[in-house]
């Protein structure tokens, strides 16, 4: 736990972190995903996946970075309106499908990053789970 | 020059389907572009349209042969949100089923293992064992697959007669320790066959962020039953098998010595089985606003469960579902790099994948 309270002070995130619901939650209102990622992995933490829903309060896309470290599951939460947000691919391999998933799910766009397809065909319309009236 | 190879979507070795482009140089592989979706389902869409009941049997058909795993994390994930903490009988009722799917899933794969390296006799003597662990995964749910034992706040069945089990888990143990171990561990022709094939560095395998027997086979230590404990894995004792060399032998030696360690669990869980209570609420449960996450250690390794509930329909608004072979299924390209392309086969069928888990 000490760990956690280390890294989470080192990216200013502490006041936004409770442990809730068989996760340790960290919710602040703005999130630099880039700066998050290079702090878990230099500390050894696993990236597990992404989990990504629409809405429907404001049509914004929710999305939950699930990492572990050390056996605790950590959630950094964060939302975007536009539907961009920066890829980590590129400094975490793991995260590849995920973030082709969900561009693929809820057209969201992942900024410094190529897409082939992965569930869906080549040529086919993204944002298969985006809400039709939302489309 | 290069060329490529297709294969699949219909596997030489699998009776699933997805694909691989091998691009070759002679008898090499140079690189490898994997296709997935050909199973896709819409599951987690499906799931914002079941009420929380029918979630949990629809989540049950996410895959066939680790059913449980998926009913176990998301009852887990739906028992956080809503507060629940089930009675300690149910909790080792839950082990006992895991572990025997388990042992199912690892028998059944190591018989398809010789398989792919034309050891029918293999074949042959895993799926005998494989008929005994599914005898008594019978005697306990009435079922040979899907397993409908796991429910909110407890099991929907008892087990009557650990004895029964017990029998069960003592054939088996003696079994693997005389046949599947000893062919695993020393047998030279399977040696020379997987022993420095398809390897997976610790590094990659981390960078990766890879799971299961595939991640404890290059030498990183994960498993989710020791790391973070649930159901009644706290009370249990076992070892988690670790080697370092990373190639199709060390995951075939990690989950071989895994049924013995799933035994030993079964052992245990089964002779200190509690008294009392197993299926939990009898009223409807009512599950709050928020999301719950629940972690399972399965057969291929760790299953992630996100429920989020709105606290007013008895839908969930989502059920995100991470299976552990989405998380290796990518490092089958690092594998490949400089393989022999008569090893493609058992390099992929290596990692144990499951493509409708994959895909969902």
């Amino acid at each position: 736990m000490s760990d956690i309270s280390a890294i989470l002070t080192e990216l200013g995130l502490a006041e936004a972190w409770e442990q809730r619901n068989g996760s340790q939650w960290i919710a602040p209102k703005s999130l630099d995903i880039r700066r998050m990622a290079s702090a878990l992995l230099a500390r050894g933490a696993r990236f597990i996946t992404i989990t990504a829903m629409q809405l429907p309060e404001d049509g914004a896309t929710r999305l939950d970075y699930h990492w572990d470290m050390d056996g605790e599951l950590l959630t950094f939460t964060t939302k975007t309106a536009e539907k961009v947000l920066p890829s980590i691919y590129d400094l975490c391999p793991a995260a590849d499908w995920i973030e082709r998933e969900i561009h693929e799910y809820f057209a969201v766009e992942f900024q410094g990053r190529e897409y082939e397809p992965l569930l869906v065909r080549e040529g086919e319309p993204v944002g298969v789970l985006v809400p039709e009236e939302d489309a | 020059m290069s060329y490529r190879i297709p294969m699949g979507p219909y596997h030489p070795a699998l009776e699933e389907p997805y694909k691989l482009n091998l691009i070759c140089e002679g008898e090499r592989v140079r690189d490898t572009e994997l296709r997935i979706g050909f199973n896709f389902r819409g599951i987690e869409y499906l799931a914002e349209r079941r009420n929380f009941v029918q979630v949990i049997a629809l989540m049950e058909r996410v895959c066939g042969i680790c059913s449980n795993v998926h009913t176990l994390s998301v009852c887990q994930a739906l028992e956080r949100l809503a507060g629940i903490e089930p009675a300690p009988r149910a909790l080792y009722i839950r082990v006992i089923v895991a572990e025997l799917e388990r042992l199912h899933s690892h028998v059944l794969w190591a018989g398809i293992a010789g398989k792919v390296m034309g050891f029918k006799t293999m074949f042959m003597t895993c799926f005998l064992l494989r008929e005994k662990v599914m005898e008594a995964l019978e005697i306990i749910s009435g079922n040979r697959v899907n397993y409908a034992m796991n429910r909110v706040g407890g099991v929907n069945r008892d087990i009557d007669n650990p004895d029964s089990v017990l029998a069960v888990v003592d054939f088996l143990e003696r079994e693997v320790n005389r046949v599947i171990i000893p062919v695993f561990a020393s047998n030279r022709t399977l040696l020379e066959r997987c022993a420095g094939v398809g390897v997976l560095t610790q590094e990659q395998a981390k960078a990766y962020g890879v799971v299961g027997p595939v991640a404890r086979a290059s030498g990183v230590p994960e498993d989710i039953r020791r790391a973070a404990p649930y159901a009644a894995y706290s009370e249990m004792k076992f070892e988690v098998p670790v080697e370092t060399s990373g190639d199709v032998r060390a995951r075939l030696l990690v989950r071989a010595l895994e049924t013995l360690q799933s035994c030993c669990i079964l052992r245990q869980a089964l002779k200190n089985l509690p008294a009392g209570d197993w299926w939990g609420p009898t009223e409807e449960v009512e599950v709050p606003e928020g999301t719950g996450i629940s972690r399972v250690e399965g057969p291929r390794g760790e299953v992630l469960y996100s429920v989020t509930a709105d606290g007013e329909n008895d839908t969930p608004r989502r059920v995100k579902v991470r299976t552990p072979t989405y998380a290796n299924m990518p490092s089958i390209r690092l594998m490949m790099r400089g393989a022999r392309l008569a090893d493609a086969p058992l390099i992929q069928a290596s990692i144990d994948p499951c493509y409708s888990c994959t895909d969902r």
